[in-house]
């Protein structure tokens, strides 16, 4: 059953990559939730159950619903719907994810030792890859937004690769996830809406010397 | 004693927040200013004791929260004459996140787990992004939203370098994310994943140190943020990145990657003074100059430590003086917009006419920045050359005095220029402001501590400087 999650998160990870409608980034991102949901619920069997309660509830309630809500929000409210017409069609966009996963493969492979779960390895490194790449060949600031959910994803698998040992660590990873995703995606609904013309980030790069 | 100023600290800032009077606000800032300096009392008082068992007064920290408290007390004086005839609907904002950073920081300073230090820094984005946005202009907007990514993608990188580490210290009798635990653990770790961690963190907290690679998002926010803002984003909080690098650096230093850190660190050095003298030779921004000014400081801080030896004390002493000089000069640009009303290099000039007390801070500023004595930074600087020259590293000493010189051109000019030349567009001098010279008096003592620290350097701070690089390797 937890291979068979770790999977299908993985393929979120590929469609991610090729995906051009917004709603599909945020419905992507809310499976991706729950599926760290069940991970961790399946994963972390000897962590103390205080614990377990706090991260089972915010990847269901902060990174299923909250963040979500928040990204539909956002695409409602400034009518954007699709990515960036210049944005890396589709097809290359596959490549690259895929060789994204076999640079992880490898990578996870030189790395891995009796203390990490080599399967883990392998997939936080590939959604690090992805979000990195969704961020570097998109062009609205919602991409990149989606971007840093994404790699805010691999830190969270990056914590479960080192299993139960680190439960104070994995609490303060999602600490992290409230405090500043919520307030990038404040910001995002409240001002640079208002503020700009286009939510491009094309429009953010005014600062000269 | 830490709780006790940790739980002040909140009540204070949202007291400032919640009262919303501006004779209050004064009060409270007063308050907290005592209680800041209290506390940095009370930490040199029990040097080397650990209270609620993440944080500890060692040296290290110690001289940065010297610093970091009389920098603090000339950035609230500034602070209340930014808001002298402006707007003050966020004046309580200001002032409530203010006291967060400063706090937030001293924190970060005393910090000797991993992932405490973490979680401060990620308070300091928090807290500094509200003062960066403070203007509340597309400009300001733009400057915050880069901050906050790219601080958050950074702090991420850091978390999962602190995670590597876990991963490799996990099974050598670990027992914590201290820096003393890790510097136990990590001596039978292994190097491939000290690496890893090493260069994660390192890029993570090179957004807070204003160094290459990931130097873009301090210059925005210098050159957007209020001008006091401006001066402890450049200072405080670079030194604050630097504390956390050096930690880790000492940390790893006994085991075998301890060269390579040293290269990693030459390198970012190295280009940061490159893309510093580049983007300087065609700044047009007076307050951007400057936070190109501390990213080529901070290379030199980062050759330094990559060099070793003397290097050690240099960098340490480099950034105790770099702070006093870059803070009066960004006190300084934030009394210059107030006479010409801009910040645009083109529009500035006859400065010497308009604010004379300025202008003389700005020259001998733009003379203790560039490190000609008799600056305190010269010592330091002479000093890196000199490791540089003993450990036989001569294309690294030539490049970086090549790339200084570009520096020291390039901001010479522009500051000459403010000074004494016509301005090359028409200026708007309508709403200028009259500033009285004694406003400057915290820039002309800032300026001469530095000035005296060429010639003399306190034996205290000798001896903190020595305690806090003790455990290096020679």
């Amino acid at each position: 059953m937890l291979n068979f999650l770790i999977v299908i998160f993985a393929v979120t990870l590929i469609y991610i990559s090729v995906a051009e409608r917004f709603r599909a980034y945020a419905k992507l991102i809310a499976a991706q939730g729950i599926l760290l949901m069940g991970i961790a619920l399946l994963e972390l069997k000897e962590v103390n159950t205080a614990n377990l309660v706090f991260i089972v509830a915010e990847t269901l309630i902060f990174k299923t619903i909250v963040v979500p809500y928040l990204l539909f929000k956002i695409i409602g409210r400034t009518g954007i719907y699709k990515v960036h017409a210049k944005a890396l069609p589709g097809f290359y966009s596959l490549i690259l994810s895929l060789l994204a996963l076999v640079l992880s493969i490898i990578m996870a492979n030189a790395l891995v030792n009796q203390y990490i779960d080599g399967v883990y390895l392998t997939i936080a490194l590939f959604t690090l890859f992805t979000g990195v790449l969704l961020i570097v060949t998109h062009k609205l600031l919602l991409s990149h937004m989606i971007g840093f959910l994404v790699i805010e994803n691999a830190v969270f698998m990056f914590s479960m690769a080192l299993g139960n040992e680190m439960a104070m660590l994995i609490n303060i990873g999602i600490l992290l996830d409230i405090f500043v995703s919520v307030l990038i995606i404040s910001i995002l609904i409240n001002q640079i809406g208002s503020k700009l013309n286009k939510m491009e980030a094309e429009s953010l790069n005014t600062l000269k010397n | 004693m830490i709780l006790y100023y940790f739980i002040i600290a909140a009540v204070l800032s949202i007291a400032t927040l919640t009262l919303k009077k501006k004779a209050v606000t004064g009060v409270i800032m007063a308050v907290f200013l005592s209680v800041q300096l209290a506390f940095t009392v009370y930490a040199c008082i029990h040097k080397g004791e650990t209270e609620l068992g993440y944080f500890q007064f060692d040296s290290l920290g110690l001289i940065f929260l010297i610093v970091l408290t009389i920098v603090a007390s000339a950035t609230v004086y500034h602070g209340f004459k930014y808001f002298k005839n402006r707007i003050t609907r966020r004046f309580f904002y200001y002032h409530a996140a203010l006291i967060g950073l400063i706090t937030a920081i001293s924190g970060a300073y005393l910090a000797n787990e991993a992932t405490v230090v973490w979680i401060m820094v990620e308070a300091t984005t928090l807290t500094a992004s509200v003062l960066i946005y403070h203007e509340k202009t597309k400009y300001s907007l733009e400057a915050t939203w880069k901050y906050i990514f790219l601080c958050s993608t950074g702090i991420a990188f850091a978390y999962m370098g602190i995670l590597f580490l876990s991963m490799t210290l996990n099974g050598e009798g670990f027992q914590g994310l201290t820096f003393a635990s890790i510097a136990q653990a990590a001596l039978h770790a292994d190097p491939l994943y000290l690496k890893i961690a090493f260069v994660f963190i390192f890029i993570g907290y090179s957004t807070k140190m204003e160094i290459f690679p990931m130097h873009t998002v301090a210059i925005d926010a210098n050159s957007v943020a209020p001008s006091p803002v401006g001066a402890l984003i450049s200072t405080a909080m670079v030194n604050m990145g630097f504390v956390i690098v050096f930690r880790l650096y000492l940390a790893l230093s006994a085991t075998s990657i301890f060269d390579w850190m040293n290269h990693i660190l030459i390198i970012s050095g190295v280009l940061s003074i490159l893309v510093a003298a580049g983007y300087m030779l065609k700044a047009k921004h007076n307050k951007r100059m400057l936070a190109y000014s501390s990213l080529e400081n901070m290379g030199m801080v980062a050759i330094a430590l990559g060099v070793g030896g003397v290097g050690y004390y240099a960098a340490i002493l480099l950034l105790v003086a770099h702070s006093f000089v870059k803070s009066s000069l960004f006190f300084q640009m934030g009394q210059l917009y107030r006479v010409l009303n801009t910040m645009k290099l083109d529009n500035s000039g006859n400065y010497m006419k308009l604010h004379p007390a300025g202008a003389l801070v700005l020259i001998i500023g733009m003379f203790s920045i560039l490190a000609i004595p008799p600056s305190g930074l010269f010592v330091s600087e002479y000093l890196i050359f000199r490791s540089l020259i003993f450990n036989d590293n001569w294309i690294v000493m030539i490049i970086t005095l090549m790339l200084l010189f570009c520096v020291l051109y390039a901001m010479s000019v522009r500051i000459m220029h403010i000074v004494f030349s016509e301005p090359r567009t028409q200026m708007n001098l309508a709403v200028s402001e009259k500033i009285h010279p004694a406003e400057t008096i915290t820039q002309f003592v800032f300026l001469a501590v530095v000035l005296i620290m060429c010639f003399y350097r306190p034996l205290a701070l000798d001896q903190l400087i020595y305690e806090s690089i003790a455990f290096l390797p020679k």
